[in-house]
């Protein structure tokens, strides 16, 4: 089954939040409900990190904050040649290796153009 | 609610302190402020140790009561104050709010971290357990890469450069050989700056702070009673403190340092006075694009212009407004938990007129800011001298 990156949204106010919290970083309203991010996002700032964390193997490690129209999200950018304003799309993958645990979650690779 | 004043204080020199443990360096600093009051034979009333990560370190905890213990300050009460990078300031905090309430008649605040035994690899990962858990810590983050972002961010859209970062590198490297109580006392080049290792594109080495040893402690009492001890006592005139969101990608603009804007404010509020006002300043460059955020947020230059200041020389010792005369935590050393206390005991030398070659002339109103997490807890104070 498809993953989708999900956010919450305040049934009070609207507002959309990534992370969540139990209560709305706007008005304190503590009835949220799941809202799918979307399919597509967009650079807004990044760095090639080349001092890696622990359980990443190869540097640098592309990471950034990706723009859904309104509602950020930070997490691995999948290229090594990133542009602020660039189209990404959330994909479900391994992240890294924490103790012996394997991390799963989303990292935005480039839309393919054309 | 009652003026509290500052009548001692003291540090270690900060580095690599081999063969000194935490206790130690604690002690040190503390016997040291302790002796500047001159209330060697007085009773303290409460004792506050700033401290992020000794359990996690250096296997200790409850490091206020060994405090206690060491210099026998009992029946004193006694608290460790953790606001990770701010547990300094916020321990400050806590002794101005214990001496204004009334609470307490003489306060000890120290902070210190004994970080150089650990290797880097920990204290990266360490540090990086500030940020959000799920949101951030998961992915890889770390303090590096979030003001990797931020200058990012600044260079897209304020046309800072890589040379602004260096240039605050080489001011502070300057200032901090004249400190000899500096991590680091080396001139640096902007060549040498740039040519330093990439850590998170596009930030090098050269615009991190290096990793040390440290203590540093104050003496409290109110203002009142300050001059019974010490000829320049220096009023805390204003306390600020705000928080934020913790996950960067949260920020309403991540841009912005909102802690810093909101704790100044406050600060500025209590103390009746404007950045205008102030004649020396003490910021939060764990990494140098820190020093300029800040110096903006603070109010001291507006939004997007903090690196012409430092390209006009604004903020140099003999500028208009000196920031980090200490050689900050770029060379003076950021033992995490000492790093607030260090910074005020900096400022008190300074508006007593004691700072040596590092002297801003005629100082006599300062402010320091301490910047928890990655911006979501700021703590700062405005210091005036009293005369
Ligand atoms: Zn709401």
């Amino acid at each position: 089954m498809d993953q989708k990156l999900m956010g919450f949204r305040c049934k009070s106010c609207g507002r959309i939040m990534y992370p969540k919290h139990e209560r709305c970083v706007s008005c304190k309203g503590m009835n949220m409900e799941e809202v799918e991010l979307g399919n597509q996002c967009t650079l807004v700032t990044y760095t090639k990190l080349y001092t890696l964390p622990e359980g990443i193997e190869m540097p640098p490690l592309t990471l950034g904050i990706v723009d859904f129209g309104g509602v950020r999200a930070f997490g691995q950018i999948a290229t090594d040649e990133p542009k602020i304003g660039m189209k990404l799309r959330p994909v479900w993958g391994k992240l890294r290796r924490l103790g012996d645990k394997d991390i799963y979650g989303f990292r935005f690779e480039p839309v393919e153009s054309g | 609610m009652r003026d509290v004043a500052i009548i001692g204080c003291g540090m270690t020199k900060f580095g690599r302190l081999e063969g000194k443990d935490l206790m130690d360096i604690l002690v040190e600093a503390s016997l040291k402020a302790i002796e500047d009051a001159g209330v060697r034979d007085k009773e303290f009333d409460a004792v506050y140790v700033g401290n992020m990560m000794a359990g996690e370190l250096v296997h200790q905890t409850a490091i206020a009561s060994a405090l206690v213990d060491r210099i026998a300050l009992f029946p004193a009460a006694a608290d460790r104050v953790e606001n990770g990078p701010a547990s300094g300031a916020s321990a400050v905090k806590n002794g101005f709010l214990a001496v204004a309430s009334g609470l307490a008649d003489l306060v000890l605040v120290a902070g210190g971290e004994k970080m150089t035994s650990a290797d880097t690899d920990v204290i990266t990962d360490l540090v990086s357990t500030m940020t959000h858990p799920t949101a951030e810590y998961l992915h890889g983050v770390t303090l590096p890469a979030l003001a990797a972002m931020l200058t990012r961010l600044y260079m897209e859209r304020y046309g800072l450069t890589e040379r602004h970062l260096a240039m605050v590198a080489v001011k502070n490297h300057a200032n901090g050989l004249k400190n000899p109580y500096a991590h680091i006392q080396r001139a640096i080049t902007i060549e040498g700056a740039m040519g330093s290792q990439l850590i998170a594109d596009p930030i090098r080495l050269y615009y991190t702070c290096p990793i040390s040893d440290g203590a540093a402690a104050l003496v409290l009492c109110s203002a009142d009673e300050a001059k019974k001890y010490c000829d320049t006592p220096v009023r805390i005139a204003g306390v600020g403190q705000a928080t934020d969101v913790q996950s960067v990608h949260e920020r309403e603009d991540p841009a912005v340092l909102k802690s810093v804007r909101l704790a100044a404010r406050k600060a500025f509020e209590m103390a009746k006075l404007e950045p205008k006002d102030i004649d020396v300043v003490e910021l939060h460059d764990a990494f140098e694009i820190l020093e300029i955020v800040q110096s903006e947020d603070c109010g001291f230059f507006e939004k997007g212009k903090g690196h012409i200041a430092v390209e006009e020389g604004v903020t140099a010792l003999d500028g208009e407004l000196p920031i980090n005369p200490s050689g900050g935590l770029k060379a003076r050393g950021h033992p995490v938990g000492a790093t607030g206390v260090a910074q005020i005991v900096e400022l008190v030398w300074q508006l007593r007129g004691e700072a040596g070659e590092r002297q801003v002339k005629g100082a006599r109103r300062a402010l320091a800011c301490n910047f928890g997490g990655f911006g979501n807890n700021t703590v700062i104070h405005i210091l005036e001298r009293m005369d």
